[in-house]
């Protein structure tokens, strides 16, 4: 009986053990399957297999489906919750991604290093629909390397049952009153940007000095935050842990939709756009069926569905044809036009900004 | 009982491994040697290197990662980590001490069901069970809205995305494996002795210090080990219960070879962490020769 006891346990801390550390595991995985993909790579018909590396809650199931079934490509789905992390598993090696879906300045940081694949525009036909005011932007001039996925700004949800003062920008959501009734992305690019923004400055004007100005600041904020989650930030609205926070567009999209009493607000001290697009690793061993798939989701009727289940702002003109009047009118996914920044590739200084971010909640 | 032809080699087994010695403990060698000192040579590797501005792993010499382990702000989250996982250890063992003594002496029959019932929550994932307890805790969940009814409370509990919640999730993941060790313990314990001590004039308070507890040890300490040191390296629970917001070491380890990108800082905290273990589990075993 005792054996047969401590064999149990030894399979529990196996099973637990996993969960704990996979770090070790990634690493030690990681010098296996990298050559593996390898040959079949340039070849004009698409591998068998797709590995998609997106962030959560932004490709919906049918579209990976509706892919698969117009293909015979079996797709692999795999998520991440920020920028930062994709390209940590990404740089790390021995990864087989076909296709990611970073920011803009993710792409340009990439493109910089040549990490990325061109893409042949032959393939994907449907480019054509995407607004023309996001084609040639600073971080693919030429359009060589991605398609727009969706675009959207980061701003303010509050709700309105529980808040009744008026909330204009970061600041007002930043009080002492509002302590542990807050939700934040958990992104530190972002949240350096919002307190950049807040102190008069540009969200790209990420300099030592600055960020030594801003950062009594965020170290106040951080102690006011309850929840920070990139992944789903509506959830804490929803289970009624938190009534204001500063959340992707989309997300407030979301929780507008279901309930007209969370407003969302562009912060006044100056909102930013992002654009996620979809690009492919140099790496990628199947680019083909990379492309085959950027084509798939720019046709007008497939883009609907994406902006259906993740109301972020469709950057496909065709499809936006589509959705409804008052898909249309939602106020986070279709702000009213203006002039918004969008982050650029600050280089060596990211590791500053990771490293301010950490340092403050660590001492939190 | 035993084919004599098989006689010579289980004597052979007592003394130094031979080939088929070696043999049999090939499988388990090249696990450890693939998947535990291969990985800590490689973090060993990386802890001294640097990163560069795409987080990618430079190779360089330097200090400079472990100088940062010892800044003040990461010795304050390892010895929170050590506080938090010190509750969890004692909860764990105030409540699964009764649990397993009582299914170590019920009746065989019992015995083996009860056990069952402990292994049952293993067969669900437990990130799904994680995500169960958060809605239990929720402002608006089930806990709440039973007070609320019961007008035990007037306001909902502000529970989740609290240290609270993180040390009910971790007690919570972690009293099987309290149970389980102290429950052998009580399993092999000689009634006979405890009798004797009942016999001999002691109370129950002193027949439990003097006589079980005493023969219950190795269990005990085996629970200890098994509950605090993977509590205080554990981040899910502290990520999902607690938002993020409550780090534990594991979080700032885990986020440095995620989001903060910084894998060489992470791997000096984790080296850190592994060798301040080893000391303690080398400290621990020597003080006692009888914990083998």
């Amino acid at each position: 009986m005792n054996r047969r006891l401590f064999g149990l346990i030894f399979l529990l801390g196996i099973v637990f053990g996993c969960k704990d550390k996979p770090a070790p595991t990634a690493a030690s995985a990681s010098p296996g399957p990298s050559g593996s993909g390898a040959p079949t790579a340039e070849k004009p018909k698409p591998g068998k297999e797709l590995n998609l590396f997106a962030w959560s809650e932004y490709v919906p199931q049918e579209v990976v489906d509706g892919f698969s079934k117009e293909t015979g490509i079996k797709v692999n789905y795999e998520t991440y919750a920020s920028n930062e992390e994709m390209l940590s598993k990404l740089l790390a090696g021995g990864t087989n991604y076909d296709l990611i879906q970073p920011s803009e300045y993710v792409i340009e940081a990439l493109v910089k290093q040549k990490k990325l694949a061109p893409i042949d525009w032959s393939l994907v036909p449907n480019f054509k629909n995407i607004d023309p005011k996001l084609k040639g932007l600073p971080h693919d001039p030429e359009n060589k390397f991605s398609v727009p996925w969706m675009t959207g700004t980061v701003g303010i949800v509050v709700n309105t049952d529980k808040i009744k003062d008026p909330i204009k920008g970061y600041k007002d959501v930043f009080q002492k009153k509002y302590k542990g009734r807050i939700v934040s992305l958990n992104d530190s690019r972002e949240m350096v940007a919002w307190a950049l923004e807040a102190s008069g400055l540009k969200s790209n004007d990420i300099t030592t000095e600055n960020l030594a100005k801003v950062k009594p600041m965020l170290a106040e904020w951080v102690k006011l935050v309850k929840v920070f989650d990139s992944d789903s930030p509506k959830t804490a609205f929803l289970n009624g842990d938190v009534d204001i926070g500063v959340v992707w567009s989309g997300e407030a999209a979301l929780l507008y939709q279901n309930n007209k009493k969370f407003a969302y607000i562009l912060p006044e001290e100056g909102a930013h756009l992002f654009i996620d697009s979809l690009a492919i690793p140099d790496s990628a061993p199947n680019k083909v069926g990379a492309m085959m798939f950027m084509d798939y989701i720019l046709k007008p009727e497939v883009s609907k569905l994406i902006s259906e289940k993740f109301p972020y702002t469709n950057p496909n003109l065709e499809a936006r044809k589509l959705l409804t009047p008052e898909q249309l009118a939602n106020p986070a996914s279709y702000p009213p036009a203006g002039e918004r920044e969008t982050f650029r590739d600050i280089g060596k200084i990211s590791s500053e900004v990771d490293k301010l971010v950490t340092d403050l909640k660590a001492s939190n | 009982m035993t084919p004599t032809a098989g006689l010579p080699d289980t004597q052979g087994a007592q003394r130094a491994p031979g080939l088929r010695g070696w043999l049999l403990m090939a499988p388990l060698l090249a696990w450890l040697g693939a998947f535990v000192v291969a990985p800590t040579l490689i973090m060993l590797v990386y802890s001294f290197c640097d990163r560069d501005e795409l987080g990618q792993v430079v190779f360089t010499f330097s200090w400079s990662n472990y100088a940062r382990v010892f800044d003040p702000t990461y010795l304050k989250i390892l010895l929170k980590s050590v506080y938090y996982a010190a509750i969890t250890t004692a909860i764990c063992l105030v409540v699964g001490y009764p649990v397993a003594y009582w299914v170590g002496r019920a009746p065989e029959r019992v015995r083996n069901k009860l056990l069952a019932l402990i292994m049952i929550p293993f067969w669900t994932s437990f990130l799904i069970r994680t995500y169960a307890w958060m809605t239990i805790l929720k402002s608006e969940g089930p806990l709440n809205s039973l007070l609320l009814y019961l007008g035990m409370i007037s306001t909902p509990l502000d529970i989740l995305y609290t240290p609270t919640a993180v040390v009910i999730g971790l007690v919570y993941s972690y009293l099987p494996f309290m149970i389980l060790p102290i429950y052998g313990s009580v399993e092999k314990l000689d009634n006979a002795l405890v009798e004797a001590a009942f016999d001999l004039g002691a109370g129950p308070v002193r027949a439990f210090s003097n006589v079980i507890a005493p023969l219950t040890r190795p269990g005990i300490v085996a629970g200890v080990m098994l509950v605090f040191i993977p509590a205080i390296g554990m981040f899910a629970i502290t990520d999902l219960m607690g938002g993020a917001r409550v780090p534990m070491i594991g979080n700032v380890i885990q986020n440095q070879f995620g989001q903060a990108r910084d894998w060489p800082f992470g791997a000096a905290l984790g080296m850190t962490v592994l060798l301040l273990f080893a000391a303690t589990f080398w400290l621990t075993t020597k003080k006692d020769p009888s914990a083998t």
